[in-house]
This record gives C-alpha cells, structure tokens and sequence, in this order.
C-alpha cells in the first residue's frame, strides 16, 4: 500500500514530529522545565540506537526502499546520525541556559522540528523534497535564534538570518526552476542521464552554469560559504548558544548534504563547468575564515569564523569528487559536529555560570575548573587537527584524497586544496592555540566555578567521542565509506 | 582457564591504580594520599605476574598465537596491539613485578613527609610500572615504542618531581632529551625494518632470512644497519658510553624512583630490547661487535668514575652504569657465540645477570634511601660511623655490596662470573673480546673496591658530621630484608630445577640445543675453571684495598691529591670531563647553531608570519569592513558573490582553458 510505504520510510520523520507537536502542551505540565529537555531527547536518542544498530553493529536492518521522493540508505543515515548528535548535545546543554526563560515548549520543539527538516534533506531524491525540508530547518531555526524576543541582539540577529535566509532560499528556488525548466525532472537521479541525451539539442550550458551559481549561493548560505557567510558571525553571536551550535554544527552539514547530492549526484555531468569556481570558493572561504578568526576577542565569532574555515575544508570534497573524498569530508562532518558543539558547550557552561563571552574570561580556567579547560583544550586541538583527535582522523583522510586525485583521475591542480588546507590548519592553530595559553598559562579570577551537571554530561559525550573517533577512526572512515559508495557515478579515488 | 591469555591485564593493574589516585577526590585517596591504591594496583600485577611466570616455568610459552587487536589499519598494515609471553618476557615479569612492589611498600615510609605531592607521586609512580608491564609484554616494535617513550615520558616526570629545585628540573631534562638520541635511532631501526618487510609483529621479523616457506628476506647491510641503530635505542635508555652522562644526574629525584629506574624499569629496558632483538642481533655479527665494544667500554668507564665520588648515589648510578655494561657486554659476547657456535651461553649469562642486578641494585638504592632519610645529605664525607644507628640497613647493605661485588655464593658471583667467561669464550673467535675480557676483569675489581669504599664510608668508623640518625620505619626496611634475601639467593637459581640455562631458551627455534648441561655440569665447570679465580682474587683484592684505605686508620689519602695521581683523581672526580665535554664542547656548538636558526627563524620565518599575519590581519580589516552588520549591504554582497562567479565561470573559465 502506498500510504504506507511511505509512512514506514518516513518513521523516523514522523516520531520526530509527534514530540514536537506535544512538548509545548508538556510545557504547562510541568512546573519543572527540565522535564521537557528530559521529553525531547527520547526520539532523538532512541532514534540514534536505532542508527547505531543498523550502520555500526549490523544488528538489524533498515529498509532502504525507495520511494518517489526519499531514499534511506547509508549516506542518509550518517547525516541523520550526525543531526541527531548535535541534537542530543544541544539539548543536554540548553535547560541551564534558558533556565529563566518563557515558552521552553517552543524552544525543544523547534530543535525537532529543525531536525526532522535536516534529515529530510539528507534523505530527499527530489529537488522538491530536499528544498522543503532546507525550509522546514530554516524557519525553525530563524524562530530558533530569535528565542529571546526581549534580548536585542537576538532578535537583530533573527531579522537578519530571517532575511537573508530568505532571499537564499529564493535564489536555490529559481536554481531548481532552471534546472527543471532544461532538465524537465526534479528528480536528482534523473538530471544527469537527460543532460547526458542533451535534450532538445539546445545549448543549455549557460543555463547550467547560471544554475550551478545559484545554487552555490542559495545553499553556500546555509553552509556559510564566502562571500555567502556574512550572516554567520552576526547571527551565531546573537542567538542563544546551543543554538548557535545547532547552527554550526548541524544546521551546515545539512547545506552539505543538499550540495554533496545535487552537484555529485545531478549536476557531475558538468564537473567541469563548476569544479574550478567551487575549488576557488573552498580555498577563499578557509582563508577567510582563518584569517579573520584570528582577530576575534568574543569566542562565539570566533568559532564562528572557524566553522567557515571548515566548510572550506569540506568544500574540497566537490572539486575533487571521488568517493574517497566523499567519505573525508563526511568524516570530517561526523568530526567536526562533535569538536564544535562540544566547543560550544563550553562556552554555554561558561555562559551559565556567568563568566561570558570575551575570550579574556578564558585566562586561568584551568585553575578555576580543570574540567572545561582540559575539555576544551581537547576539542581546539582537534579542530586544528593535531593527532590523535578526531580532526586529524578526517583531515587526513579528506586532504589526502585531493593527493590522491591529483593523480588519478585528476586535475593535477586538485593537490592545491590539499596544500591550502594544510597551510590553513597551521594558520588556524595560532588562534586555537591562544585559547589554550589564555586558560593554562595566564592568570585570571582564583575562584572556582561548577559547572551545571547536565552541561558536564553533554561535553563528556562530545569528548569522548572526539578522543574515540581520533584513537580508533577505522570504524568511522568505514561507515563514511560505505555511506560514499551511495554515490555510484563517482570514481572511487580510494587508495 | 589459561593465565597466559589474560597476562595483557597486568599492566591494567596499575594503570586502573594511576587513573584512580590521579582522578579521585582527595578524601577518597585513603593512606599516604594514594599509597594503599599503589599497593593494591602493584599488588594485582604482582599476583598475576606470578601466575604467569609458574606458566612459563611449565614450558608454555604465548607467542606467534598470542591474542592481537587491531588499532588501526593503515595502507594494508594492520596496527596490532598483543602480547608475547615467553621466558625473557617472564624473566622481566618477576624483576619488575618483585622491585616495583617493594618500591612502593617502600614509599610509604620514604615520601611519608611530602604531604600533598604524595599524589602525583603515587600517580605517576603506578604509571611508570604499568608502561614498563606494557612495553614487557609487547608482541611487535611499534608497541614497544610506544610504551618505551612512555617509559621515557613517566621517568621524566619522576626524576623531575622536586621540580622547584633548579637541579631537578635540569636533570629532568637532560635525561629525556639524552634518551632521546637513542630513540631516534630505535625509531629509525624500526622504519628501516618496516620498509623492508612491511610489518613490525616480532612474529614474522624473528623470521626475518631464517629460510623457512614465506619468512622475509632482509638485504644483510640493511639488517646491520637497522639491528645497530636499534641497539642504539638501548645505548640512550640504559646508559651507555657515549650517552651514559643522564644517569648519575637522574639521582635528582626521590631514591625510591631512582632505585626503580636502575633496577626494573627505565635503564633495563635498554637491555631489555637488546635481548628481544636477538633474533636478529645474532644474524649480524658486526652489530653484536659493535654492542660488546660499547657494553665493555661502558663497564669500565663507569667503574672509574664511580671510584672517586662522594655522594653515596653517584656511586650507585655509575655502579648501574657499569652493572649495565656487563650485561650488554654478555649480550654481545653471546651473540658471538650463537652465530659462531650455536652456543647461548652469553645470552643466558647477561639475563641472568639482568635479574640478580635488579635485585642487589634495588637493595642497594632502597638501602642509600634509608641513609639519607636518616642523614639528611647524601655527601658520604658527612656521614661515618652509621652502623651502630642502623643496624639493618648496614647489614643488608653489605649483603648488597657483597652481592655486587662477586663474592660466592651470593648472586652477583655466579651471574658476573658467567658474563666474563661467555666473553673469556668468545675470544676464541675474535681476539678483540680477549681485551674486553681484560676490561670487564678490571671492572670487577674496581666494583669490589668502590663498593666497599662507599660501606666503609658510610658505616664503619666516626661520624664526621652532627647528624640525628635512627633506623627507618619498619615500612622500609622490610623490603630492604626481603631484596637483602633476593641477592643472596637470586643466584641459585642457576641450580633450581634444570638450572636457568634451560630456563632461558633462545628465542631462535633453530638455535634451540638438544641436552642441556645438568646443574651439577654447570657448578663443576665454574669452579674447575681458573678464570672463576681470577675474578675472585680480584674482588676480595679490592675490598682489602678498600678496608685498608677507608676503615685501617693511618692511611695518607693526600697522596691522591699530587702529581699524576693527582689529575687522575680530578679527572675521575670530573667524569673524565665527558659531562664537561658535553657542556662546553657540544653545548656551545649547539648553542651556536642554535642561535643561527634562532635568528633565521626570527627574522625569516618570523618575519615571513608577522608579514603574512600583517598582510592577513589588514586583508581581514577590509573584509571586516564588508561585515558591518548591516543586512542590505549582505544582499549586495550576495548578488556581487553571484555576479563575479557567473562572469569567472562564463568567460575566465572557457578562456583560460581549464
């Protein structure tokens, strides 16, 4: 039955949703909000056991039929494994931080909705489906980051996100009206083999090419892609933090699914036609990211900076379209969500027990909590990516498959992005570094500080996932190479 | 249920003790802040150590089908972590099992007056027992790397554990960086193996040009080449001549770790690796040559400069030092013999070695420690007279300097006796080992001396200081009582059961001798052979010479303070300027080099940075420009992004021929 078929792929879909539409009536339940944090982490953890069980253990099966507009398969798992980690971080980490706050109901369902809107684009076969589901993400997380109605910056930077946001997600639709209007399809399995036929014998390259652009700026916003990314800083300084990790944690890596499928699945017929401006792209945005991070003196712009120098990195993954590299980059999502929420975490655990932002409340952390200093000192490194943390795992594995393509089956110029990112991390490791001197070798305040013990379980997981992917990566890079081979028109790259 | 399958739970023991003391909440820590965790922890790896060895004693061994995980793979290598179990493997087990747990016994009454440091001692104490369990058990080269610079790293931390003194910390230092020329070289062996034969499991290097159906083949210049440079590694890390200057300075830290260092962990592990790599040593006589040179060089080296120091430690490092050239010295000579003659004498005599001097040194060092608890000074001019405070560290003492020393029966006797007669043996074969032969002889009569001048200094006549001393806790000198029996018995364990020379099979299957000599055979051969005189005499001379010179009254030592004997005192009491030579010489070369990249690296390098940084921070000023919060100007930025894509893709692209 039909019906059904597309309920049972869309179960996870649909539990998510059922929690989000209860929690804001739990919310005049419960005179103790916790509750409602404690609500929204049993779809996402047991949804989260259920992935476990299928990509890592083996234990059961999903199906992964395909119907018309999803596909469940290991690439979708991933991400959605990816999402739902943020997810779970974040909530661990969000009811010390609006302890205070009105309207918590909202605030947990958002989150789900957002998620269920992520995993939609992650699952999606149709240009249609995948560009609801960016919208279902985007308009929760513009409610998201607007949460504090009352504080200033947070609705300045809701505005700001809702607008550009907006304006973003106009230009992927006119992409996806181009693309349509030559192609005759929106189904991205299906874009390929009619450009291959060359329909109706026109030129449609321009008409690409102009696609290709939009695209590139419709979804290079949601992954802050320069110059695409200025809304990023404004909108993760502003937002409540936990969301500004689910921003740049998971929210990004959503961009990168919807980009990984429509340009290596729909659009690979035309490498050639965009691989150089994203190759271009990718190099600008590290640079950029690196180089402004470095000048930052709050530390939520600054790990916002940071996450662009990380999109670049993932970027590579495009140009160089191997399905090693596909496998790198989504490594490095699986690592990078880990290494920034937990960062994030910190800050929030900062941010509760009233220390703030300025990367000078930084300065003797490690006498006043060791836990956060050490916690933090091990997430920074890995996002520079020093072994034997989760960063350098994913950034071996995505730079070198831009070695590796060099040679075959080429560009030769490809083995540049890997020398950019190299040169970037060590750039990126000045800032990441300074933190570190700030907590361990500068005097600050003597007294001691707790840290909320929710916010410790949240940063303990994320830690410990940063220090297993890094100590034993070989599981991981498995399940993102299986995830990869999802991608059957690339060549596997793998060495 | 097999024990052996379950030895990789020795090093947990400890480790699970580190992580304890270093994690729990100070009132959780009970006794001595972490002593009982220590003990527990040293106690567990202790028992099934035990356990172990009465396997091995059984003739089972664990080896090529020893339980492996994989860590990582790379390429197509797969990075295994597992054990190998077999009798130097068992030897290693008890010395360190046995030493490592008095010490800790032993630091409860030691390290009583250190108050809140006693944690990171404890800590980091059970630390470096477990890294030195783990890099025992180690069933390939990389895991014993890994676990050989965790050694490294824990002995850095304990010898600079009084890091406020200045001394300390420097010593600290020297010791790390000095180790760490050897493992280089270990490193470089092991990278030079492995891109030969692809794989770094013992299993299939000790197969390495054996012959048999799919065993490696290794070029014989590569094989010398990288058997040398691993024998290096054990150059740094059992301090041998030329890098043998970080030891006596490693007495900076508390005698409790200086006695584990010498006796069970860092320094053995030098000879250790030797003794693991002989199935490759012996298929290159030149490496072999080359490890006998250094171990009798070293020996005597070592002897010399222990003749004329005063602090009671010195004597003891460079005791060590020499101790540690005997064995490596044996492994050399022994080596000799396998390839020539199929004889594993030298090898069974430097292992056998390797276990009575942990004992006797361990003695010795716990023995100093309660001397200088009870002094306060570790200056033996300021001390004299000590026997009739303490009677049971001067006894067990003199049992440790008779044990060293080589007077029948205790151990030192028949293990130093068996190391000079495989080297007296292996001149046979090359005429350069009748030298060494001299050079260990010679060795074995200064000990005799310097050992006996540091007892007589210390315990025998007046006290020559205004010191307070009284006997050490019962704590402490019950491990002194239980080693003080080790070193007297240790010894007969070339007599128990088929005698240790059964025992101590060869790792080589091929080498393996059908009829081993009865207990009996080996007895009557040591004392029907003039050699085993030879040494004696020489001993017994040396500790005459001793009692005459530091105990008779009415010796004239002014004597050593003219002429040649003169500059032979101050050059032994300088370490023959080596330290000095390393100080001014090498240091100041270094420095100067030093300099020069300094002043590239601040004006080139830095220079280049601060350009680029200048360069960075002035492009991110105009980008920041751009980010002024402003949501039109983002739109336009947008559309501009658009445009100069559209155009670059359009027309630069097609042009410029990509």
């Amino acid at each position: 039955m039909a019906v059904w078929n597309y309920l049972e792929s869309l179960m996870p879909q649909l539990v998510l949703i059922v929690f989000a539409l209860v929690l804001p009536a739990l919310d005049y339940l419960f005179k103790d909000k916790r509750v409602l944090a404690l609500v929204s982490l049993v779809p996402l953890v047991s949804l989260v056991i259920l992935l476990v069980g299928w990509l890592f253990l083996d234990v059961w099966a999903m199906s992964t039929s395909m119907i018309d507009l999803i596909e469940v398969n290991a690439f979708s798992g991933l991400f959605m494994l990816v999402f739902l980690f943020v997810g779970i971080v974040v909530v661990l980490g969000s009811p010390e931080f609006i302890r205070t706050d009105r309207n918590q109901g909202e605030y947990y369902s958002l989150i789900l909705l957002a998620i269920t809107g992520m995993t939609i684009v992650a699952e999606s076969t149709d240009l249609i489906a995948l560009f609801v589901g960016l919208e279902i993400a985007g308009i929760s997380s513009f409610a998201l980051s607007g949460f504090r109605k009352t504080e200033k910056r947070s609705a300045e930077a809701a505005t700001k996100y809702f607008i550009i946001g907006g304006f973003s997600s106009a230009l992927t639709l006119f992409a996806i009206t181009l693309i349509y209007g030559i192609a005759g399809t929106t189904r991205i399995v299906g874009i390929e083999p009619i450009l291959a036929g060359n329909p109706a014998g026109i030129d449609a390259e321009p008409m690409l090419i102009l696609a290709s652009v939009l695209l590139m700026a419709g979804l290079g916003f949601k992954i802050a892609m320069v110059p695409f990314h200025m809304w990023a800083p404004d909108v993760y300084e502003g937002a409540p933090t936990p969301i500004s990790g689910l921003l740049a944690a998971a929210s990004k890596k959503m961009g990168f699914a919807a980009l990984f499928k429509i340009f290596l699945i729909g659009m690979i017929l035309t490498k050639t036609d965009w691989e150089v401006a994203i190759a271009a792209l990718a190099i600008i945005t590290m640079t950029v990211g690196n180089l402004i991070a470095v000048s930052q003196t709050n530390i939520k712009r600054m790990l916002a900076y940071s996450s662009i120098a990380q999109a670049g990195y993932i970027l590579i993954v495009l140009p160089v379209g191997t399905q090693y590299a596909l496998a790198g980059g989504l490594l490095h999502i699986l690592t990078h969500a880990f290494m920034k929420s937990g960062a994030f975490m910190v800050v929030a655990a900062m941010g509760a027990i009233a220390i703030g932002e300025r990367l000078d409340g930084f300065k003797g952390l490690s006498k006043r909590s060791p836990f956060l200093a050490l916690t933090m000192t091990l997430f920074l490194l890995s996002l520079a990516g020093i072994p034997p943390l989760a960063g350098f795992a994913s950034k071996f594995v995505l730079f070198s498959s831009s070695v590796y393509a060099s040679i075959d089956p080429g560009p030769s110029w490809l083995v540049w992005l890997a020398v950019a990112g190299v040169l970037n991390s060590a750039l990126s490791l000045y800032y990441y570094a300074r933190v570190i001197k700030y907590m361990y070798m500068e005097k600050g305040p003597e007294t001691t500080v707790k840290v909320p013990p929710i916010l410790t379980v949240a940063i303990l997981f994320a830690v410990v996932m940063v220090v297993g992917i890094g100590l034993f990566p070989d599981p991981f890079v498995e399940a993102c190479r299986t995830a990869a081979e999802a991608f059957a028109g690339l060549p596997s790259g793998w060495p | 249920m097999d024990v052996l399958q379950y030895a990789w739970l020795i090093p947990v023991f400890p480790f699970i003790a580190f992580i304890l003391i270093a994690l729990m909440p100070k009132r959780t820590l009970g006794w001595e802040d972490g002593w009982g965790y220590g003990i527990a922890g040293a106690g567990g790896a202790l028992a099934l150590s035990f356990l172990v060895i009465w396997e091995v004693m059984n003739g089972n061994t664990l080896t090529e089908d020893a339980p492996r995980t994989t860590w990582l793979i790379i390429g197509g290598y797969e990075v295994t972590f597992g054990i190998w179990i077999d009798q130097l493997a068992a030897l290693m087990l008890l010395v360190v099992s046995i030493v490592g747990t008095l010490v800790v016994v032993y630091s409860g009454g030691y390290m009583h007056a250190e108050g809140e440091t006693r944690r990171r001692y404890y800590a980091e104490i059970m630390l470096f027992i477990s890294v030195m369990y783990g890099l025992v058990i180690a069933d390939n080269y990389l895991q014993m790397f890994i676990f050989w610079e965790l050694v490294g790293l824990c002995s850095y931390l304990l010898i600079g554990f009084w890091y406020q003194k200045p001394s300390a910390a420097s010593a600290a230092k020297r010791a790390f960086i000095v180790t760490r020329v050897g493992d280089i070289m270990f490193m470089a062996g092991i990278i030079l193996l492995f891109k030969y034969v692809g794989n770094l499991d013992f299993a299939v290097l000790f197969d390495v040009n054996s012959g048999a159906a799919g065993a490696p083949t290794v070029p014989s210049d590569i094989l010398i080449l990288s058997t040398a440079l691993i024998f290096g590694g054990a150059i740094g890390k059992s301090a041998q001549f030329p890098l043998h200057e970080w030891l006596p300075d490693a007495m900076e830290g508390p005698t409790t770790v200086s006695a584990l260092i010498h006796a069970a962990t860092m320094v053995k592990a030098g000879v250790y690796l030797t003794a693991r790599t002989y199935p490759l040593l012996v298929q290159t006589p030149e490496s072999l040559l080359f490890a006998a040179v250094i171990g009798g060089v070293t020996a005597l080296i070592a002897a010399t400069c222990a003749l004329a120091a005063n602090d009671i430690k010195r004597v003891l490092a460079y005791s060590t030092i020499s101790q540690l050239g005997y064995m490596i010295l044996g492994l050399g000579a022994g080596g000799y013999l396998v390839y020539h003659l199929q004889n594993p004498s030298g090898y069974t005599a430097a292992t056998f070695h390797l276990m009575n001097h942990a004992f006797f040194k361990a003695l010795l060092f716990l023995c100093a420690g309660s001397v200088i608890h009870a002094v306060g000074t570790n200056d033996m001019r300021l001390m004299g007279g000590l026997r009739k405070h303490m009677k049971i560290t001067s006894t067990t003492m003199l049992i440790g300097a008779l044990a060293i020393a080589g007077v029948p029966p205790l151990s030192g006797f028949w293990s130093k006796d068996e190391v000079l007669a495989a080297v007296y043996h292996a001149g046979d074969l090359d005429p350069i080992f009748l030298l060494l032969w001299v050079l260990g002889i010679a060795t074995a009569f200064m000990t005799a001396f310097y050992m006996f001048r540091m007892w007589f200094m210390t315990f025998a006549g007046k006290a020559r200081s205004d010191y307070h001393a009284h006997e050490s806790p019962r704590i402490m000198t019950i491990p002194l009582i239980i080693l003080a029996g080790l070193a007297i018995t240790s010894g007969f364990a070339l007599f128990a059961g088929d005698g240790f020379k059964a025992f101590m099979e060869l790792p080589i299957e091929e080498h393996v001798l059908a009829g081993h000599e009865s207990a009996m055979d080996v007895a009557v051969e040591i004392f029907t052979d003039p050699l085993t005189y030879v040494s004696l005499a020489l001993a017994v001379v040396g500790i005459l010479l001793a009692y005459r010179m530091y105990y008779m009254p009415g010796f004239d030592r002014s004597v050593f303070a003219r002429g040649t004997a003169g500059t032979l005192q101050r050059a032994l009491e300088n370490r023959w300027y080596i330290s000095k030579f390393y100080d001014d010489f090498a240091c100041k070369v270094w420095y100067g080099f030093s300099l020069v990249c300094d002043a590239f690296d601040r004006r080139v390098i830095d220079g280049a940075v601060n350009g680029f940084s200048y360069l960075g921070a002035s492009i991110g000023g105009i980008i920041r420009k751009a980010q002024s919060g402003n949501v039109q100007r983002y739109a336009s930025l947008i559309i501009l992004g658009i445009v100069i894509l559209l155009a670059f893709l359009l027309f630069v692209v097609p042009w410029g021929g990509w």
